[in-house]
């Protein structure tokens, strides 16, 4: 946390001339900063609005229950409306990502490509941030973004890392760290999803004895096709512990029996 | 005027057999016909027998879709794709109005889409048949089929699972090894992974195991199970339907295995050739192929397609040793070890004895493999009685999973083989609105309120930076912590019990009706007026506001319709080539013909005959060889026609048999053929005679002698 003030400090007092510069250090420092200040320590409970827009299609709107145990990297969400919904959930297990259907009672695996509830986000977008852990970045310089300076990394998948594009660049506030945009490629180069944060928000967390910060709101365009957006708002975040064996298949099917 | 005309044709007959030049026209006019009624005929009886067969296994003799439709109904997919048709929301009405139509005998609701099937790999699909053992036996039976089972008979079953888990690490232990020597599988050589199947090797893990199976099964099902990465997936074509309609009107279709769905009940029918080919154990199906094969004459010796099959087989002996259990495993080694007389203890090299088959053993290895093998492990991967998972993208785009019971498998009479009457499955009618996932108006009422109880701000594309980033934009704000309860927003879901009771619950033909289709098969009276039913029924959509259109069997059927065009086209071609050819030179014979007999004309002129004569002369002689040698072609392609039809022409391939409405197809001459290739005859004999005939009738007497001169 000391080492990401200094930098902040740096960054902000040096102005351009030392942010052109970024060493790979200094990049990775930041990555792991942008990571540690959405890490908990503890757990996290979220509730996330879900909106899918597509073209001549009607909306998919979800409301969905978002629970992490950073500490031990679990995540598990869980559909609350609409009522055909009611039930569903993933379950992030080790490196396994699972579905389950209440209504087939049939868990089963997912990838990280797979589109949570239909919508254009992934499983990595409701996840703790690993972006030191997974990718490897390089400078790209400073951008204009409305009325923010931000600079702009682009980030490499490592080897053996298992993410949904292997090509991200961020925009990040030079003033307060915060991702405001975010573009992801597909192997081949292929712009795949746009992603805006407008807005961050913070909450001091007892088990971190910090603040945690997350999106409160997520805007993905998809760059394929190009009429399709995806909106998530999250609507509350509670970070009081959880049920010790929540994380557990179990724990899923006995929210709709 | 008679003797006249027998004048006339005698002179014909006359100057006919004078000229070798007429008798290569005539051979020329004699092969064009027979070409043409001979692949006329075939074509003809091509185009029946595949209306047969898209008639009686899909499409009807008319189907109706929405007339907003911007894609063209295709039933056997359009270049690979699927067409996206607008739903038809009052199907009542439009079946109501149809049945009025005059001729129409049944309208057969249908919706046909594609879906997926997945199960997890062999260690996730015996995890989970150990789960729902474990749950049966808490009391928490998840699987209908374990309801009521005796504790003592779960328990016995959670042993039998358990051994054959072991059997399945121990392969695992093989493969891990094998990887780790090649380097080619990152994934399965990955430390954690190997440090779990070493933890699971143990006999203390399985000693314990019951003491905590919901947790051992999460490590198994996260550590182990990643280890083996073939994972099936089935991709499923299938058309929602009215059932008990369907079988009625597509009264080619029966069950080859199990039974029809009950009436009104939800249930899934497969399609038996996809059964055999996609989920039938690959040794298994191998071996028939082989053996059908052999029975059509080919041999394992000479075909490079059974030598392939056969050392697949050898090789290929994983998926046999990874359904056996232990004790399994000891008895078929035991029964291999006496029938090939060997004390091999490996069961792989045993079952690839086994599977070593030539044109010798075959027979005998065919029977020994389905009476020791098959006995022992599960022959299909989906069996009769199964409850299958069928997961689908709905036509908002998000998945839908439905569980289905699969009461049966059912085929075509006659199109057994054919891959394209093979390929589409049959689901009730209530199971496909489901994953089609039409939004009802209340269902889009809840989601409505929802969005309103957000009031989620629209952002464009193209706006986004500027009203996201703008001059007013705050991004940063403080968060106060909020009550998230699960179990306050999921209170009283039950959606699992509710789901069990709609596939016991049956269905009344109006709650059939009542609901969303894609399209509708139109059974009728009498197939010989289609065109006028289906402008009636166009008809009847415009006055009535039905918003349909009514298109034949052949273009709902898509491009697979439009194949007999492209033959008849090409027909038509290469038969146009020969008769224009004919006519080339059938006019450039008459013209020298014509010229060489000036003299002849002038005399006959100058001795009193008519202008009328010389000009019918002419033109009876072109006829006279057009209709004898056309006769003749006409003769000979029936006869061909007529010899084929005796034992018709065998299906090349398994996809011929649809083309062909089963196994051979039986030529039929038609009379279009003959009327057609009698039109072309006149046409062409007249087309070329009449120039030189006018000539020949203007010859003047004069010239004639003068000419002589």
């Amino acid at each position: 946390m000391r080492n990401a003030m200094l930098l902040t400090m740096c960054l902000a007092l040096a102005g351009p001339a030392l942010a052109a510069d970024l060493t790979k250090e200094e990049m990775h420092k930041l990555l792991t900063e942008l990571d540690d200040r959405q890490r908990n320590g503890g757990d996290y409970k979220a509730l996330a609005y879900l909106e899918q827009k597509e073209k001549d299609k009607a909306d998919v709107v979800r409301e969905v229950m978002i629970f992490r145990r950073d500490s031990d990297d679990k995540l598990m969400l869980l559909f609350t409306k609409p009522k055909s919904e009611e039930g569903k959930g993933y379950l992030r297990l080790d490196k396994n990502l699972w579905s389950y259907d209440p209504g087939t009672g049939k868990w089963e695996r997912a990838t990280e490509r797979e589109r949570i509830g239909g919508t254009n986000s992934r499983r990595s977008d409701f996840d703790e941030s690993r972006l030191a852990e997974e990718f490897e970045p390089k400078y790209e310089g400073e951008e204009k973004l409305g009325k923010f300076e931000t600079l702009k990394l682009e980030l490499k998948v490592k080897d053996g890392v298992d993410v949904a594009y292997p090509v991200v660049k961020l925009w990040i506030d030079k003033v307060n760290h915060n991702i405001l945009k975010r573009q992801e490629f597909a192997l081949s180069g292929r712009l795949m999803r746009t992603a805006y944060y407008p807005k961050w928000q913070k909450l001091f967390s007892e088990s971190k004895k910090a603040e945690v910060w997350f999106p409160g709101e997520m805007r993905f365009f998809d760059e394929v096709e190009k009429s399709n957006s995806t909106l998530v708002l999250m609507k509350s975040v509670d970070l009081s512990n959880l049920d010790l064996n929540m994380f557990t298949k179990a724990w899923l099917e006995s929210k709709s029996r | 005027m008679i003797d006249r005309g027998v004048l006339l044709v005698r002179i014909a007959v006359r100057n006919l057999l004078a000229s070798p030049i007429n008798l290569l026209i005539g051979g020329l006019i004699l092969l064009g016909t027979l070409v043409f009624v001979l692949l006329g005929g075939l074509l003809d009886s091509l185009n029946q027998a595949m209306q047969r067969s898209v008639v009686g296994s899909l499409a009807g003799h008319i189907q109706i879709y929405s007339a907003s439709s911007k894609d063209e109904l295709a039933l056997f997919g359009q270049m690979g794709n699927f067409p996206d048709l607008p739903a038809i929301n009052d199907f009542p009405k439009i079946q109501d109005a149809l049945t009025k139509v005059e001729n129409v005998k049944m309208v057969v609701p249908m919706g046909i889409s594609a879906a997926i099937i997945t199960s997890g790999n062999i260690v996730d699909v015996t995890l989970e048949k150990l789960r729902n053992l474990y749950k049966a036996r808490d009391g928490q039976p998840s699987d209908p089929k374990l309801s009521g089972v005796p504790r003592e008979e779960l328990v016995l079953r959670i042993e039998s699972e358990i051994a054959h888990l072991r059997q399945i690490i121990k392969v695992l232990r093989g493969d891990v090894e094998k990887a780790m020597a090649d380097m080619v599988n990152t994934k399965s050589v990955e430390p954690r992974n190997v440090e779990a199947l070493a933890r699971v090797e143990q006999p203390a893990f399985w000693a314990d195991f019951d003491q905590a199976p919901y947790e051992n099964l999460e490590f198994l099902e996260n550590r182990i199970a990643p280890i083996v990465t073939d994972t099936s997936l089935v991709f499923l074509r299938y058309v929602g339907t009215d059932l008990d309609k369907f079988q009625k009107s597509f009264d080619r279709m029966r069950i080859i295995k199990g039974s029809p769905v009950p009436q009104g009940q939800r249930g899934f029918l497969i399609a038996d050739l996809m059964h055999e080919d996609q989920m039938k154990l690959k040794t298994a199906r191998r071996l028939d192929k082989v053996k059908d094969a052999r029975l059509n004459g080919r041999l394992i010796a000479t075909d490079d397609e059974l030598k392939r099959f056969v050392k697949e087989n050898r090789h290929q002996t994983r998926e046999l040793v990874l359904q056996l259990d232990g004790l399994k495993t000891a008895a078929l080694v035991k029964s291999l070890q006496a029938l090939l007389a060997t004390k091999e203890t490996s069961i792989d090299v045993l079952l690839s004895q086994l599977l070593d088959t030539t044109d010798e053993n075959f027979e005998e290895r065919y029977a020994q493999f389905y009476e020791l093998v098959v006995p022992q492990v599960q022959l299909y991967r989906v069996k009769v009685g199964d409850m299958l998972t069928i997961k689908a993208f709905t036509k908002s785009g998000y998945v839908q999973n439905v569980n289905v019971k699969v009461y049966g498998t059912f085929a075509f009479t006659g199109l057994e083989k054919s891959p394209l009457a093979g390929a589409t499955n049959l689901m009730d009618l209530m199971s496909f609105r489901e994953l089609f996932g039409y939004l009802t108006s209340d269902k889009a009422e809840e989601l409505k309120e929802i969005q309103r109880a957000t009031g989620a701000k629209a952002v464009s594309r193209e706006n986004a930076e500027a009203e996201l980033f703008g001059e007013d934009a705050e991004v940063v704000a403080e968060a106060t912590p909020g009550v998230i309860d699960p179990d306050a927003a999921l209170a009283g879901t039950g959606r699992k019990l509710r789901e069990e009771d709609l596939i016991r619950r049956v269905y009344t033909q109006q709650h059939l009706d009542d609901g969303v289709v894609l399209h509708a098969a139109v059974m009728l009276e009498d197939p010989s007026r289609i065109d006028e039913a289906i402008a009636r029924i166009n008809q009847v959509s415009q006055e009535q506001h039905l918003g349909i259109q009514a298109v034949s069997w052949q273009k709902a059927s898509g491009i697979l319709g439009q194949i007999i065009n492209v033959f008849r086209a090409l027909l038509f071609v290469a038969v146009g080539i020969i008769f224009i050819a004919a006519m080339l030179i059938m006019y450039l014979s008459v013209l020298m013909a014509t010229l060489q007999r000036t003299q002849l004309f002038g005399t006959m002129r100058a001795i009193g005959a008519q202008r009328g004569l010389i000009l019918s002369m002419v033109l009876i002689e072109s006829l006279v060889l057009g209709l004898l040698f056309g006769g003749l072609g006409m003769l000979a392609g029936w006869g061909v026609l007529a010899a084929i039809a005796t034992t018709g022409i065998a299906a090349p391939n398994d996809v011929m048999y649809f083309f062909f409405s089963g196994p051979r197809l039986i030529p039929q001459l038609s009379t279009w053929p003959l009327v057609v290739a009698l039109v072309i005859i006149l046409v062409v004999t007249i087309g070329s005679t009449l120039l030189p005939a006018l000539m020949a009738m203007r010859v003047s007497p004069l010239r004639a002698m003068q000419a002589d001169e």
